[in-house]
């Protein structure tokens, strides 16, 4: 596969400073999921600024998509197309005095006409699910709509690679979690995603592979699970486990899960641990998992199941279907991280619906049926409508 | 709290009424308010204007009254400075102060009268912008008007920026204040200057990210305005056109009438 971003012995000093930046040698594939992780004044905003020619590297090269960047005006406009950079105080990046302004922004200086403008405007505004907030300004959002609107401010100008700093720094717990799902959602599309963070348990859940940075350099580029689980590097860098490795790691060193792979989220964890337990509690059957295709237009299946009163939850899966569930009046009990939990549900025996669209609904079957064939266990699906 | 008429500018029940007709209509007010010679038509107008600020958009009348209430106790010191330094007509009071003695005349009280209506009704066609037109929609006005695009552009900017400002500036404020920062006037004092310097600060580290944010999309000059397609509706145009129409004639009918 082609590196979407590349850096080649990449070493940046602000003026009269000592080097922020000592030699980065990285590449990050096109279409990965990458969290780059690291303690305070690692130099990872300063490396995020690189991605789309904001800094110029006092020695050594960035290539994105295989081509060196090049720092006149015009091969900047290019880059900066390619990829959008979402700061981490959308504060500083939402100017404008409506949502819509801002978000127009690109589009216009790119020189787009007057329709596409409007149109791609208004489909950064659907994938981020803020259409309606067109007219409102800036300062009158909430945090995470404020996350919203500046992540489409960058869509409109249909970069191939999104670079976020600390995406989820400053937002509540259920909020972050959305917004993760949104940049999956984008990753679903083909966009390369490349973010900073200081959070470990978030990094290890979403990111494909984890670059880890300390003092301007990077320490280790590899998997979640390798990284996360050597205790060594992570003191080094002022990071500690997520929750679930820790556990995993203090039940292995007391002789459990010999030659297992550590799990990577708590529907693991619990069947990892599920299978230590030498008397199985008497099981249940599964409870079964329905979906439904919030972009289809006839709801009275949906109702007629909802009214029955068997489901017992309710997940909501990407933008589209978050909005279709409010249009229906379904408060959704998951919004985030929706296939594991229902998954979760279903193996303690309670029937559970989600609502998602388009490739999702794909991927959800798919994540459902490896699931009960790798776990042994029989878990109906149920497409409704 | 700091950006609360911003916010019922935003949320007024006449927000979609088209803007320009909005404009015509407090500008117009405004005009023969100043035009008229005699004080029945500006106080009509500011009676009307106040009626379909509050009754119409559905602005809070404690709260339009409470911010109407700071620029006419201006206006009532005004008339109040009027009326004992004008002359002309029979005298009607006279107050001895001291060694002098101020008089009011019929003249004078009539020229005070006058002062105070017309501000009140310059202030009640003002509020009505004010209160029912957010800045934004102004702005597609200017540029509709083809006003210079830096002026519009920068007008904008300064406007996001306004917010910004007061944010850091009650951050600091509260800052300040929970370390005793305005406890007596020395220390009041010494707080005030920190501010302002800090603020200074501030806005120009926020001007750098302002540059660093519009580069990184790619920043070429353009500024983006949304613009309205659907114009004024004929049922809207003709009750402004009316009102003002009525308000002028009652303006050239009551020109000589006067108080006192």
């Amino acid at each position: 596969m082609r590196d979407a971003i590349e850096f080649q012995d990449v070493h940046f000093a602000y003026s009269n400073q000592p080097e922020s930046l000592r030699g980065i040698n990285v590449a990050v594939r096109e279409g990965s999921k990458v969290a780059l992780v690291g303690p305070n004044g690692a130099g990872k905003t300063t490396l995020l600024l690189m991605c789309n020619g904001m800094l110029r590297p006092t020695r050594g090269e960035v290539r994105i998509g295989g081509v060196p960047v090049q720092y006149d005006t015009r091969s900047l406009r290019e880059v900066r197309r390619k990829v959008g950079l979402v700061f981490q105080n959308s504060d500083a990046q939402l100017f404008a005095p409506t949502v819509w302004q801002d978000v127009a922004f690109g589009p216009l200086n790119l020189g787009m006409e007057k329709h596409e403008i409007e149109e791609a405007v208004e489909q950064a505004l659907h994938q981020v699910g803020m259409n309606g907030y067109e007219r409102r300004p800036p300062h009158h959002l909430s945090g995470g709509e404020k996350k919203r609107v500046a992540i489409a401010g960058v869509l409109a100008m249909d970069p191939e690679v999104l670079v976020f700093d600390e995406p989820t720094s400053a937002l509540d717990p259920a909020t972050a979690e959305e917004v993760m799902d949104l940049l999956d959602e984008l990753n679903h599309e083909g966009r390369t995603i490349l973010l900073s963070t200081h959070d470990v348990e978030l990094a290890y859940r979403w990111a494909d592979e984890v670059i880890l940075m300390e003092d301007g350099a990077v320490l280790r580029h590899g998997s979640p699970e390798t990284i996360f689980s050597d205790p060594a590097l992570l003191h080094q860098a002022r990071l500690k486990p997520p929750a679930v490795l820790d556990l995993y790691r203090e039940l292995s060193d007391r002789g459990y899960f010999k030659d297992k792979t550590p799990p990577r989220s708590a529907l693991e964890f619990t069947d990892l641990v599920e299978g230590l337990a030498s008397s199985m509690p008497a099981h249940d059957e599964c409870g079964t998992i329905h979906l439904w295709d919030a972009a289809g237009t006839d709801s009275t299946a949906l109702a007629a199941l909802l009214s029955s009163g068997s489901v017992a939850w309710v997940g909501a899966m990407g933008t589209r279907a978050k909005r279709r569930a409010s249009e229906e009046g379904i408060v959704p009990d998951f919004t985030y991280g929706v296939i594991d939990k229902c998954l979760l549900r279903a193996v303690a025996g309670e029937d559970s619906l989600i609502l998602t669209t388009g490739g999702m609904l794909d991927h959800t079957c798919e994540r459902i049926v490896t699931y009960a064939r790798e776990s042994g266990r029989e878990i109906k699906i149920r497409a409704i409508g | 709290m700091e950006n609360i008429l911003d916010d019922y500018a935003h949320q007024n029940a006449l927000r979609d009424v088209d803007t320009r007709l909005k404009l015509v209509l407090g500008g117009g007010a405004i005009a023969v308010g100043i035009l008229s010679t005699a004080p029945v038509a500006p106080v009509l107008i500011a009676v009307s204007m106040a009626a379909i600020t509050v009754f119409l958009a559905r602005i809070p009348g404690r709260f339009y009254a409470t911010l109407l209430a700071i620029p006419l106790s201006f206006a009532v010191l005004s008339a109040g400075v009027i009326l004992f330094l004008q002359g002309g007509g029979e005298p009607l009071i006279a107050l001895p102060v001291g060694g002098f003695t101020l008089t009011a005349t019929t003249g004078s009280a009539d020229m005070a009268a006058l002062v105070l209506a017309r501000t009140f009704a310059g202030m009640c066609s003002l509020f009505f912008i004010a209160f029912t037109t957010p800045m934004v929609e102004i702005f597609a006005v200017m540029r509709g008007l083809r006003l210079p695009a830096e002026f519009v552009d920068l007008a904008m900017l300064i406007y996001h920026f306004i917010f910004m400002l007061i944010s850091e500036a009650v951050a600091t404020h509260n800052a300040q204040e929970i370390r005793q920062g305005y406890t007596g006037f020395r220390n009041s004092l010494r707080s005030f200057p920190m501010l302002a310097g800090a603020l200074f600060v501030r806005a120009w580290e926020k001007g750098e990210e302002l540059i660093l944010a519009m580069d990184a999309r790619c920043y070429d000059g353009k500024f983006p305005l949304e613009e309205r397609k659907d114009g004024p509706s004929p049922q809207s145009t003709a009750a402004v056109a009316a009102y003002l129409l009525a308000v002028g004639i009652i303006a050239l009918l009551t020109r000589g009438i006067q108080i006192f």
